[in-house]
């Protein structure tokens, strides 16, 4: 009973992660006004980077840096699209995120074509003593570097954005009402850009966690909507910091359960696991969060009157 | 030539997407030539090719033509994939679990195609129902239904008890048995051409949308709850009730699409039969800009798209995926380059231009007009992406005659 217990929180921790990273970037750029729905195209990006980088320099640190430059370009074109051109943030993440499950497919026939390579990933590290507390210590303190540095990057992240700061109050700002926020002397443009390029950052980082931590290799579509699952987390969280960690360490645990419960010899059939989380998804947008307001300049493109 | 007129951008963005296809295919090691003449093989080397590119096209036409109708309402329906594999499985539950063996064609395939109609109506109805009781965005909620209804066709394929054929060996392949026999489509009668009755029964429902949208007045009500839903409301529109009754028509489209893509060869169901059509379609849709006679040419270039790519991967050894890429390039072409298209006089342009309508900046530069009333926000929608709470519309009717809808409509 322990050690089921003690798997399965393990395999939540793993999968909260990418989830957890992804949407702290994702609530940081909704809460200035964009939404991007091309998180899930921008976390595949990140682990397929990840994966070429990690295999072809034989290092998984460089394989991270990919990851995280390649998740930085898709951001940056879906800044360009939604802040810069004020295309339809809906439409262009939709088919910002087919355009990487189309691409990454493409590219991992050519790059990646000679399966069985192993992909050098980051080993788990068990921190000494902590590790070894019953059914907590293994999935809190024995993850491996990177999910440690990126609990971190999202532990800075969300304070350096409360509200109680500068930069906290200017995304509020942009996110609420732009054309306010501009004459108050917010850089509404260059405050949206910056956060969509962050979420960018993030979600490739989320990517390679996934594939380098968790999975080890680059499957065609591997991430399968983890990425809608960061965007609801936001919405399910009520676009606060807290809130959102808990969203999404209830889409970990459920996307856990497809991997732990076969392992017990609990017979669900495994579609039903995998449909777990998205109807989690829709419970959550549709049953549980009716009383919680976006804010109110979200997917309005800015642009200066007159100018 | 104006070159900021919709088509001619239209035209520009899919030769530069093209352009950068060519280049992909290129990359993955096959000369330029080759992978023109495998793509030209495929969508018009043969009538076999043909036949097949207007199957392909046929299904995204349906698809395409339930976008068009929830989006008249504003409403985007992201949900093609799961309508489409919902559709399915109703119809491969009624084709051969509920009919007998010996059914006439007469009853089966009506019997078939209507339930593939409801399986995809019902499916888009969770969101359309999230959408009108809840205020739930229904791009987020037919988005996740799309991976819910992927799972369930999983799971009906691989699970005896549902609709998996008979395990007979450990190689029996996770699919449905094949539909009874009067439930397949007919072929159109063109020699050597597997093109079914899929294009005509996609033409008819484009004709029949068309004529609903642009010459009824439940056309005109879609219409005006599309531009303006606090305005329809105070006119007595049913607002709601239009609302609900799109999005379900579109999810209905979309699985008789589905019901089609079963109905023809090789009449069982098995994963991934949506391969990709949902977003196809959503493509078409968009692409055609509203107008479902737009829809039906884009839907035949992209099945010819499709079918091509298909032979792009057998013949010249480049990853069909490329086709995804080509679609997903044009979009963003096209939504790149909104901010250039022309817009008609007082701004009718754009709107009528069928692009999801941008929330209008509120403007609040000026007090407003009454002093204390501004029109407050209704219930709030869960990503905003709705016209709900939009102040911009309702204070702006003064500068559109109010015959602008009807004419537009008629055209």
């Amino acid at each position: 009973m322990t050690s089921m217990l003690t798997d399965l929180l393990v395999a939540s921790v793993s999968l909260t992660i990418p989830v957890l990273v992804a949407a702290n970037g994702e609530l940081v750029s909704e809460r200035a006004g964009v939404l991007n729905m091309s998180v899930e195209g921008m976390m595949l990006t990140g682990a397929f980077a990840g994966v070429v980088g990690a295999t072809s320099t034989g290092s998984p640190v460089a394989g991270v840096l990919c990851g995280l430059a390649a998740g930085i370009v898709l951001g940056a074109v879906q800044a360009l699209l939604s802040v810069t051109l004020r295309a339809n943030q809906i439409v262009t993440g939709i088919a910002l995120t087919t355009l990487a499950i189309a691409a990454t497919t493409f590219g991992a026939r050519l790059l990646l074509a000679d399966r069985g390579v192993s992909v050098p990933g980051f080993d788990r590290l068990a921190v000494p003593v902590l590790s070894d507390i019953p059914v907590v210590g293994p999935a809190l303190f024995a993850q491996t570097g990177l999910a440690y540095a990126l609990v971190g990057v999202v532990v800075v992240l969300a304070l350096l954005t409360s509200r109680r700061t500068g930069w906290g109050l200017a995304i509020d700002a942009a996110g609420e009402d732009a054309t306010k926020a501009d004459w108050a002397g917010v850089p509404v443009r260059r405050v949206r850009w910056l956060a969509v390029v962050g979420v960018g950052a993030l979600s490739g980082l989320a990517g390679t966690q996934l594939a380098l931590s968790e999975v080890h290799t680059f499957t065609d579509n591997m991430t399968a909507g983890i990425g809608y699952l960061a965007v609801v987390a936001v919405i399910a969280g009520r676009w606060k910091a807290v809130p959102v960690m808990v969203a999404s360490l209830v889409f970990g645990v459920a996307q856990a359960l497809q991997f732990t419960l076969p392992a017990l010899g609990v017979d669900v059939p495994f579609a039903l696991l995998v449909m777990l989380p998205y109807v989690l998804a829709l419970l959550a947008v549709g049953g549980l969060v009716t009383h919680s307001r976006p804010p109110s300049a979200l997917t309005v493109p800015f642009v200066r009157a007159g100018a | 030539m104006n070159l900021r007129h919709p088509l001619s951008l239209g035209l520009l963005a899919a030769a530069a997407a093209l352009v950068v296809s060519g280049l992909l295919a290129t990359l993955a090691g096959s000369s330029p030539t080759e992978a023109a003449v495998a793509l030209w093989d495929g969508m018009f080397g043969s009538a076999y090719a043909i036949g097949s590119s207007l199957n392909a096209a046929a299904v995204l036409l349906l698809v395409a033509t339930g976008f068009i109708i929830a989006f008249r309402a504003n409403l985007v329906n992201v949900g093609g994939e799961g309508q489409i594999c919902l559709g399915a499985i109703f119809a491969v539950t009624v084709g051969t679990r509920v009919l007998p063996d010996s059914t006439p064609a007469f009853v089966a395939l009506p019997a078939v195609l209507v339930a593939s109609v409801v399986g995809g109506a019902l499916w888009a109805s969770i969101a359309a129902v999230l959408r009108v009781r809840r205020g739930v965005s229904e791009v987020i909620t037919t988005l996740l239904l799309n991976f819910v209804g992927l799972a369930l066709l999983l799971l009906v394929v691989h699970e005896e008890m549902f609709l998996r054929q008979p395990m007979s060996s450990s190689e029996t392949l996770p699919q449905s048995l094949p539909l009874v026999d009067g439930a397949h489509l007919p072929l159109l009668g063109i020699p050597r051409s597997p093109a079914t009755a899929a294009v005509a029964l996609a033409l008819l429902g484009a004709v029949v949308a068309a004529v609903v949208l642009h010459r009824t007045s439940t056309g005109l009500r879609l219409r005006s709850v599309g531009l303006s839903a606090p305005a329809s409301h105070r006119l007595g529109a049913r607002v709601d009730r239009l609302r609900l009754g799109s999005l379900t028509t579109a999810g209905g489209f979309a699985g008789l699409a589905g019901g089609v893509l079963v109905a023809s060869a090789p009449h069982v169901l098995a994963e991934g039969v949506s391969s990709g059509y949902g977003f196809s379609g959503l493509v078409a849709g968009l692409l055609a800009r509203g107008s479902l006679a737009a829809a039906v040419l884009v839907s035949a270039a992209l099945g010819l798209l499709v079918s091509g790519g298909i032979n792009l991967q057998l013949a010249a050894g480049i990853p069909a995926s490329l086709t995804q890429i080509t679609e997903a390039l044009l979009i963003l072409f096209i939504a790149g380059s909104a901010l250039w298209t022309t817009t008609g006089p007082r701004g009718a342009g754009r709107r009528s231009a069928g692009w999801p309508r941008r929330r209008p900046e509120p403007d609040r530069s000026g007090p407003p007009p009454g002093g204390a009333s501004e029109p407050s926000p209704g219930p709030a929608t869960a990503t905003g992406s709705g016209p709900d709470g939009d102040p911009g519309p309702a204070a702006r009717p003064a500068d559109r005659p109010r015959t602008t809808h009807l004419e537009e409509t008629r055209r």
